[in-house]
């Protein structure tokens, strides 16, 4: 077995060897990288409509589906006519402080059964139960950290109250976003990453960021197209003209 | 350890030959390769700041090599400031020794795993049934091929060589299900409740990594089927196995990289899933491993940071260069016989196991440069290719006859006249064999070219003999 001595030694040694192919050096990282996150927001203040076009036209590439309502209220119409389309009577979601808003009263007007995920870590046995609620729920009701037009991706931070599964283990994965969440390319995601890190945010302690583009697919069968292998079968991306922490 | 002794009792030209007569393989290579290139073509064609991009990516990964100790370094203390536990593994029995430990420790009785090349260069799944640990590989191509006891045939697409009925009768036979149908819509269907299971079960999760990013002590996982995730949420251990070259330095460097890796492997703007891990779950989150482990393997790479591959350590592991080729696009990946099949395959297999290991297959490419071309970060494969062959003619390991007739035209070249001299003589002596132009079978061990090859005859007149000609004329 190795050491981490015995490892960088030996790197050394072959530098020296070798120190260079050709001058290059990595990208240059912003020094405040809040700063330009602000500013990119500020600009697409007025670009959004754009960007949402963007993200509406390379979301439906990629087979997801882009609905579009005035406000938050708006939101538990969407999901209880997706629910009852599929015969779905339940739905896991964040908890309302991850969310921004709390559906709770509006899906059960749905006729759903709403299963809010905790803030606190439940002790075994209410999370083995929880886990068992999560594994056998066919919609997932979740928020977005950011919206990336260029590649119609969703990108969501884990942490309490948005735990990763919401996003993975329904069949139906339901996301609400608004315009103050739209990116548009993924140098503009690169800002946003070293932001996120440099932040003492609870959103940003989290252990897991996922980049969502779409439903699970595979083509491992004679490169024939399949969605949701593992993953959602169904993305569903709701926007909320309303700012959703207003 | 790292070769197919099976597979590699029979030498490198009968696997090839055998591949060529397979012909479903050679339907499934072409349909498939083709529409990769065309899948790819179309990305970066509605990309146009893709090619500087490409430039960037190449100088961040040559500018991580120039200070890889300090990179690894970050690494390392930040994985192990959020929690997690880095190990270091110089060979793939150390590697293996690493893992088995940690799933002895933990109690694991079963492991899924998402597609890695790393942990299939480390030939870890028979170390862990030996171990009493069962493995189960969730890509679907994967589990395919592992049901079938076979390897991957293309890195992203690893059961390109299965047809759909074969993998129903798989089905069938493997899960004790009766009345399969050839259908990949309900094929998939399958593998989603067979392997849901299995994720729920699950003791620890086995992932490969794409990136690993020094600044924040995070690994990237890209996949399209939502396993790479599972794996990391749902297992309460957490193992991610990489090449110490994998290290980018910031989430910048990363961003450069995710725009262009999709694009060259299967030709998606992004792959549908593109999961960013750091360490083991944090406070007051539901989900996510207890544990973490990350080895970093070493396995001949860091020897070459200052040899002859160095820039193979480029590699992002997107498959373009094998869709390309047009030995890859005629032989399937099998016959390569190693873990790494296709251009960058003979690379690595060198780098993993010395240039002794590609004595053939070091001459498997046409060095027509479209690998260089696709390539993301413009590894120039055929230059090391080049490389490699004066280093197998170097150690004397070329067969004796080969090497015999090469010195013996070498040392003709060298010298004008009897070259010249040569040329009726040959004339002479491929009377028999030539048609048309071509020589398409010599006798003796001089068969061994023509096996595979037409040889170009010496023509009725050479270029010298013509040029003196024309000097004569000229005076005239």
């Amino acid at each position: 077995m190795s050491t981490r001595a015995e490892f960088l030694t030996r790197i050394r040694a072959q530098l020296a060897r070798t120190p260079a192919l050709f001058p290059a050096a990595p990208s240059l990282r912003p020094a405040r990288p809040q700063e330009i996150a602000d500013t990119i927001r500020r600009e697409l203040s007025e670009r959004w409509p754009a960007a949402l076009e963007r993200f509406q036209r390379e979301l439906e590439r990629v087979g997801g589906v882009l609905h579009r309502v005035a406000s938050v209220h708006d939101v538990p119409a969407v999901v209880g006519r997706l629910a009852r389309e599929r015969g779905v009577h339940g739905v896991i979601t964040w908890a309302p402080s991850a969310l921004g808003f709390d559906p709770a009263a509006g899906l059960a007007a749905q006729n759903l059964t709403t299963h809010a995920m905790p803030v606190d870590v439940p002790d075994a046995e209410r999370g083995r139960a929880l886990r068992e609620t999560i594994a056998t729920t066919s919609l997932g009701l979740t928020g977005v950290d950011a919206v990336l037009a260029e590649t119609g991706t969703m990108i969501l931070r884990s942490g309490p109250g948005r735990p990763r599964s919401t996003s993975l283990l329904p069949a139906t994965h339901v996301a609400v976003f608004d315009r103050t969440a739209l990116v548009e390319s993924l140098a503009q995601v690169g800002v946003l990453l070293e932001a996120w890190h440099a932040s003492d945010a609870p959103e940003a302690s989290g252990a897991a960021i996922n980049f969502i583009t779409g439903p699970s697919r595979t083509a491992d069968i004679e490169l024939t197209l399949t969605r949701g292998v593992h993953g959602p079968k169904e993305v569903h991306a709701i926007f909320v003209e309303r700012p959703i922490r207003e | 350890m790292s070769t197919h002794e099976g597979e590699l009792a029979t030498p490198f030209r009968d696997r090839a030959g055998r591949a060529l007569q397979d012909g479903f393989l050679q339907q499934a290579l072409t349909i498939a390769t083709t529409r990769f290139i065309d899948l790819r073509r179309e990305a970066f064609g509605e990309f146009p700041e893709g090619d500087a991009l490409r430039d960037r990516a190449r100088a961040i990964k040559e500018a991580t090599l120039q200070r890889l100790d300090h990179y690894l370094e970050r690494l390392v203390d930040n994985v192990e400031r959020l929690g997690g536990h880095v190990h270091f593994a110089t060979t793939p029995a150390d590697a293996r020794r690493i893992i088995l430990d940690i799933a002895k420790r933990t109690g694991t009785r079963m492991a899924v795993k998402s597609k890695s090349m790393a942990t299939e260069e480390i030939h870890l799944n028979e170390a862990l049934e030996a171990a009493g640990v069962t493995p189960v590989e969730t890509d679907l191509g994967e589990y395919i091929i592992q049901l079938a006891h076979e390897r991957p045939s293309h890195i992203i697409a690893p059961a390109i060589h299965k047809t759909k009925g074969q993998v129903a009768d798989l089905f069938a036979k493997e899960l004790n299900r009766p009345n399969v149908p050839a259908d990949p819509e309900a094929l998939t269907a399958i593998a989603r409740v067979e392997l849901r299971e299995k994720f729920l079960q699950a003791d620890m999760g086995i992932t490969g990594a794409n990136f690993a990013v020094a600044d924040t002590g995070t690994v990237v996982l890209v996949t399209n089927e939502g396993n790479g995730r599972m794996v990391t949420t749902l297992p309460r251990v957490h193992v991610a196995v990489m090449g110490v070259e994998k290290v980018v330095p910031s989430m910048t460097d990363l961003a450069v990289f995710l725009a262009i890796l999709a694009k060259s492997a299967t030709g998606q703007k992004l792959s549908v899933y593109t999961t960013l891990v750091r360490g083991p779950r944090k406070a007051g989150e539901l989900e996510g491993p207890d544990e973490f482990h990350l080895v970093l393997l070493d396995d001949g790479r860091i020897d070459q940071i200052g040899g002859t591959l160095r820039e193979a350590l480029y590699c992002l592991r997107c498959g373009a260069c094998l869709n390309v080729c047009p030995v890859y696009r005629s032989i399937g990946g099998h016959a390569y016989g190693h873990t790494y099949p296709g251009p960058i395959g003979i690379l690595l297999t060198a780098m993993l196991n010395g240039s002794g290991s590609v004595r053939d297959l070091a001459h498997a490419s046409s060095l027509c440069g479209a690998c260089a071309d696709a390539c993301p970060v413009r590894i120039d494969i055929p230059r090391m290719l080049i490389e490699l062959r004066k280093e197998v003619d170097e150690k004397k390991i070329a067969p004796a006859g080969e090497r015999l007739v090469f010195a013996l035209f070498a040392w003709l070249l060298r010298h004008p006249r009897l070259f010249r001299l040569a040329a009726p003589l040959a004339r002479l002596g491929q009377r028999p064999f030539a048609r048309g132009g071509r020589i398409q079978r010599l006798p003796l061990f001089f068969g061994e070219w023509t096996r595979t090859r037409d040889l170009p005859a010496v023509a009725p007149r050479t270029f010298s003999e013509r040029w003196a000609e024309l000097e004569r004329e000229v005076r005239r």
